[in-house]
């Protein structure tokens, strides 16, 4: 799934409802698309439940490298 | 002896030290004017600042004197932007001085309109390059003061609608001196560290003094080179300051500027939900409709009793037989019929038929005799006989009148 962020995939994810509904595809492409569908959304739930809640202030070290310290916002 | 320096190396050395400290390099510095010479030949003007402690030597060149508006005279209140730099050969350092206007609220207003032109003539607030904020985002980036109310509404913000959400906070102060350089600092170290997907720009109200470091060129620059999308939302919903405006979005309030950064998302999760839910329902329904095609097409008798696809061609066959049959047995009924007919027809013309009912048949040299005037006396003649042939000699004939033909 590289070089996919969350809203193409939301994005393509949309275009396969709408292909699958519009019931003009043959079955052996509405398998293949219901597929990449389902890997699609699986991706998505992931993405929703990955990005960790912190807060932190961004800092640039002396050495000029940054370094993200938590906050107790 | 003791180790020594010359004179122009210590000033030297002082100078590099000026030149190097970054505070120097620009600042904005309010004064009251002194000493005010205008040179007409160089077009220079030279004049001191001080206030009620201090007070400072200030040179504005010719080249910048095309940016003050006003007519300075001694005992004004002034407010000017410039850098500090040691002048070596006397060793004296002084202001050079980029701009200058009067100070007092009338006179900054002046100033932010005269700005605020010239940044929108620059193409700064240009709407055409301004971008879309992502639709889905999960890093979002904060400039602002940690300790200001603007981040405590963000970040309740941001919790409530996304949980998971990673906030990057780059503090800065958000009035003061200072406050310009830092905001920069921020939005630049978070272009840098890259990991923000969206940067809101905060404050909270404040009178227009306090406001005035988002109206720096060093934030509308920062905020204007940024690659990543930036939302400002500094003071009251009433202000609008030059970093609102070169922002790619402007939100009334520091809530606001979160709701806008950050989508709602149980609603998002919701919409996700909802496609899966469509996608495996279409799908569903699609398999089933071709299965019961294939059901109905295998019901048909066809595959039910394979053998009677069998039965049926034999049955073809054998009508076709039969039908075959019949028509022949019709055409040799037909043919003997109509041979019999055409016998008989043929039969009843016989000559041999004639004969036999008693009749003969006169003929002259083998051509049958029709009519009296074919022959004449004397002539010979051969009557055939059905037993037999005669020859006699016509000794008389008569026109007899037999048919009314």
């Amino acid at each position: 799934m590289e070089g996919l962020n969350f809203e193409s995939a939301m994005a393509r994810l949309e275009e396969i409802v709408e292909q699958l509904e519009s019931g003009e595809l043959s079955l052996e492409s509405s398998l293949a698309i219901f597929e990449e569908g389902v890997r699609l959304s699986l991706y998505c739930q992931q993405e929703l439940e990955k990005t960790d809640g912190k807060v932190q202030r961004l800092l640039r070290k002396l050495n000029g490298e940054f370094a993200l310290e938590d906050m107790e916002a | 002896m003791q180790e020594y320096i010359t004179v122009s190396m210590l000033n030297a050395y002082i100078s590099r030290l000026f030149d190097q400290d970054e505070f120097l390099q620009e600042f904005w510095l309010k004064g009251e004017l002194s000493g005010f010479r205008f040179y007409k030949q160089s077009g220079h003007s030279y004049f001191s600042l001080k206030d009620k402690d201090a007070t400072i030597n200030c040179v504005m060149f010719k080249s910048r004197m095309h940016t003050v508006n006003f007519q300075p005279e001694d005992g004004m209140e002034v407010l000017l932007r410039g850098y500090v730099s040691v002048y070596a050969r006397q060793g004296k350092y002084q202001v050079y001085v980029e701009e200058m206007i009067p100070y007092g609220t009338g006179s900054l207003f002046l100033y932010l309109e005269k700005l605020k032109a010239r940044l929108a003539e620059q193409g700064y607030f240009d709407a055409a390059r301004k971008r879309e904020i992502p639709r889905i985002v999960n890093r979002i980036g904060v400039v602002t003061s940690q300790d200001g109310a603007a981040l405590q509404d963000i970040l309740r913000v941001i919790r409530q609608r996304h949980p998971g959400a990673q906030v990057i906070v780059a503090h800065s102060s958000v009035q003061g001196s200072e406050a310009p350089r830092e905001l920069a600092a921020g939005v630049r170290m978070l272009n840098e560290h890259g990991l923000a997907e969206v940067i809101i720009m905060a404050r909270g109200g404040g009178s227009l003094e306090d406001l005035m470091a988002f109206n720096s060129e060093q934030v509308v620059q920062a905020v204007y080179t940024s690659k990543i999308p930036v939302i400002s939302a500094v003071g009251h919903e009433v202000d609008v300051t030059f970093c609102d405006l070169v922002a790619d979005l402007r939100a009334a309030t520091p809530t606001q500027a979160a709701q806008f950064a950050v989508p709602d998302y149980t609603a998002v999760q919701k919409h996700r939900d909802e496609l899966t839910l469509r996608m495996n329902r279409c799908m569903q329904r699609l398999l089933a409709n071709r299965l019961e095609r294939l059901d109905r097409c295998l019901m048909r008798k066809v595959w039910t009793q394979p053998q009677g696809v069998a039965k049926k061609q034999a049955d073809r066959l054998t009508s076709c037989q039969q039908r075959l049959g019949a028509a022949m047995l019709e055409k040799v009924k037909n043919d003997r019929h109509r041979f019999a007919l055409t016998a008989q027809g043929l039969d009843n013309m016989s000559p041999l038929k004639v004969l036999a009912r008693g009749y003969a048949i006169a003929t002259v040299e083998g051509a049958v005799v029709r009519r009296i005037d074919e022959v004449s006396e004397g002539d010979l003649l051969n009557i055939e006989m059905i037993d037999g042939r005669l020859t006699a000699v016509i000794e008389g004939k008569e026109k007899i009148e037999r048919w009314k033909g």
